[in-house]
């Protein structure tokens, strides 16, 4: 615009007088440009707006360089990085101290392109000289076909790739990928899970981690990236591997098929332990397979035995209906129509409450849920959680297994403990709702505060209800069935069950299901462990007893006394006995 | 006036060229430069996954409960050997001033010289049930 304008004021100048020209040269200039018109001066505004069009061109240009220049580059450095990773980079797993559970490594892979290859025979033979565990065949088939990729080998040692670079194959290469290595071995491998070749998580927490987002991530292409925040688990490695040397300890000391524990924190539901032996070690899943080798604590469901006695004295205790002193007839065997409900130490008179408790008198608790009515006692179990299945961050859970037509004899046997079947973590969640005060917090395997528990938390029976079931756990250890776990100083509290299975419909006497539920420390809950014990063996030193007390007790107590300075439980000596210290602060605060 | 400015334009040309060939010279070697050191990063990285995959392994407590096992010979902790500091007995006078030059010297003039101590056993005998 600017350039017109001046080409305009350049015409608009008088003309100086133009010089001699012959005349027809100004015949054909006047023909060509009109009669006035000073050529060079029309020349000169041209050349202006020449120059004004190509300075503005420039300008256009040289603006372009600034930006690129000041504007940081974009994805252009990302390009190298995503082509070098096919198997997704996992952040890695710590236990509540930072330990690390499970990691990624960078291990070389092998691959080629058939379609470079130019001696198959030569590179089949080379390439098994290096790696003896190549199948020959079916190496040479891959070798042949014209594809323009074939993975020949994942995860080889770096050893192994300097020796095949030697080689000097042509159509043959390396990518680094990323390899989950578990450094902790079977210490945690129901809890963590595994991962397949290309690093996606197959069960466990591995599993829980696609399913929340990393999978996504590594569809986009994004997951390659080496720094990933990690991820911190409720458990603790120390006292996981406590347990689990215990229970591996008590499984071969009374020949059980099977062993497992839970340690829970009582007021947040962090899940600071979990063991089930046989366990499998996740750097070699194929063990995993093994149906033996299942996480019985949330996979299997069981019949909990006396445990349960614990939920149907609770009930009543809540309902208001009866106290710790109310008394139940446990002269003799309870018949209800053709059975008879039999108690494993008959004491032949009327039991108080607490006697019911630690006598474990399967009549004593049978006549409470009856008191207390077929459906009142469903919709407590319902309350408590027990009859749906509970859900955690791991992806194997199971349905608990309840009668289908609930009748009184349902709720004769399930007062205590037969007759429906709970996954333990399921049992433990209802134990810990009874010792915390009454509050039903979902167990986690992620760490988590006191007030976020308190968020997710239900109130299920009144504190005053809890302070009691307390005092009889308390009292159960000190002058019940599970006296041989009271450690000292850590003022212990517990329960008992033996369970007998069902073998072919009906109870056997000789294969039980043994476990054990401790509390500790009684007055101040903080934790919960529970012990069980799958078909333990009478010994010698059991005096041939196969009950709970003879072994899931004994065990438990070891578990409690090696763990508890773990978990930082001040050891408190002289301190008087449960209806003094549980029962004598409930009153005092009422 | 024009061959001024064709002088100037040419010379600017030649200057531009020049300056422009060396800030491409100064990239390459710098973007050279960045990807080297990335590559760095990333093995010290991968060096360093590595090491500590290792570490938690020779960490692991399995391996440490058999090491020792196999060579000390400590026991199980008791809860008896747990204690509180407020537990503790206070500091004993000092027999010795601070200052002294001659410490060994002034303890044997001392009066209420210790003679001879009984040592508390640390670890409570094992009960006999155990």
């Amino acid at each position: 615009m600017t350039a017109i304008d001046v080409a305009q004021d350049l015409v608009a100048e008088p003309a100086p007088k133009p010089a001699k020209v012959p005349w027809r040269r100004a015949l054909m200039r006047t023909l060509l440009y009109g009669r006035n018109v000073d050529r060079a001066a029309k020349t000169r505004a041209r050349l202006g707006l020449m120059i004004m069009v190509f300075a503005l061109g420039y300008t256009v240009i040289a603006g372009r360089l600034v930006m690129f220049a000041a504007v940081p580059e974009g994805h252009m450095g990302r390009r190298t990085m995503v082509q070098d990773a096919i198997a997704t980079a996992r952040p890695d797993i710590l236990d509540r101290n930072g330990e690390i559970l499970a990691t990624d490594v960078r291990a070389p892979s092998l691959f080629a392109e058939p379609n470079r290859i130019i001696d198959v025979d030569e590179a089949t033979e080379l390439l098994t000289g290096v790696l003896p565990d190549l199948d020959t065949t079916e190496l040479r088939e891959r070798l042949a076909s014209r594809r323009h990729f074939a993975w020949l080998k994942r995860d080889i040692t770096p050893k192994q790739r300097a020796e095949i670079y030697r080689l000097g194959l042509p159509g043959i290469g390396f990518l680094p990928e990323n390899k989950r290595v578990y450094p902790d071995g079977n210490e945690v491998s129901h809890l963590i899970g595994f991962v397949n070749i290309d690093n996606q998580g197959i069960a466990g927490i591995e599993k829980w981690l696609d399913s929340s987002g990393l999978a996504d991530l590594h569809m986009a292409g994004l997951a390659t990236d080496h720094v990933q925040e990690p991820v911190r688990l409720a458990v603790d490695l120390r006292v996981q591997h406590a347990l689990r040397d215990e229970l591996l300890k008590a499984r071969d000391k009374f020949k059980a098929k099977a062993a497992d524990g839970v340690v829970v924190a009582v007021r947040t539901g962090e899940i600071v332990a979990m063991v089930s032996v046989p366990d499998f070690d996740p750097n070699n899943p194929r063990e995993a397979l093994d149906p033996n080798r299942i996480n019985r604590v949330t996979t299997g469901v069981y019949e909990m035995g006396s445990t349960f006695k614990a939920l149907t004295l609770a009930m009543a205790l809540d309902s208001g209906k009866f106290g710790l002193n109310s008394t139940w007839d446990a002269r003799a065997p309870l018949q209800y129509g053709r059975f008879a409900i039999h108690d494993d130490h008959p004491m032949g008179r009327y039991l108080t409450l607490p006697e019911v408790f630690t006598y474990s008198s399967n009549v004593g608790a049978a006549r409470i849920a009856l008191a207390m009515g077929v459906d009142a006692h469903k919709a407590f179990l319902k309350k408590m959680g027990q009859l749906d299945r509970l859900r955690t961050e791991l992806p194997e859970s199971a349905e608990p297994i309840v009668p289908r037509h609930w009748g009184e004899l349902n709720t004769i046997t399930i007062a205590f403990g037969h007759g429906l079947s709970v996954a333990p973590l399921q049992a433990v969640m209802g134990i810990c709702a009874l010792m915390n005060g009454g509050y039903l917090i979902p167990p986690t395997f992620l760490q988590r505060s006191e007030a976020d528990a308190q968020k997710l938390a239900t109130r299920v029976i009144k504190p005053e209800t809890s302070d009691k079931m307390r005092y009889l756990m308390r009292l159960n250890a000190e002058k019940g069935t599970a006296r041989q776990a009271d450690v000292p100083g850590y003022y212990v509290g517990g329960k008992t069950g033996t369970s007998e299975k069902v073998v072919n419909g009906r109870y056997a006497h000789d294969r039980v299901l043994n476990s054990f539920t401790a509390v500790l420390p009684a007055d101040d809950p903080r934790y919960l462990v529970l012990i069980m014990l799958d078909e333990p063996q009478p010994l010698p030193e059991t005096h041939g007893f196969r009950t709970s007390g003879w072994n899931a007790v004994p065990t438990g107590g070891a578990v409690i006394a090696r763990i508890a300075p773990l978990l930082g439980i001040q050891p408190r000596f002289d301190l008087p006995p449960a209806d003094q210290l549980i029962l004598g602060q409930t009153t005092a605060s009422r | 006036m024009i061959r001024l400015l064709n002088i100037c334009v040419i010379v600017g040309l030649v200057v531009a060229a020049a300056y422009v060939y060396r800030i491409k010279f100064e990239s390459t070697r710098k973007a050279e430069e960045v990807a080297r050191l990335r590559l760095e990063i990333r093995r010290e990285h991968d060096a360093i996954a590595e090491l500590r995959a290792e570490w938690s392994k020779l960490d692991n407590p399995i391996r440490i409960q058999d090491l020792a096992q196999r060579h000390t010979s400590l026991r199980m902790i008791d809860s008896h050997q747990f204690d509180q500091l407020s537990n503790l007995p206070d500091r004993p006078p000092d027999l010795v001033p601070p200052d002294s030059p001659d410490p060994i010297g002034s303890l044997l003039d001392s009066k209420d010289l210790p003679t001879a101590s009984v040592p508390t056993p640390s670890v409570p005998t094992p009960r006999s049930a155990k």
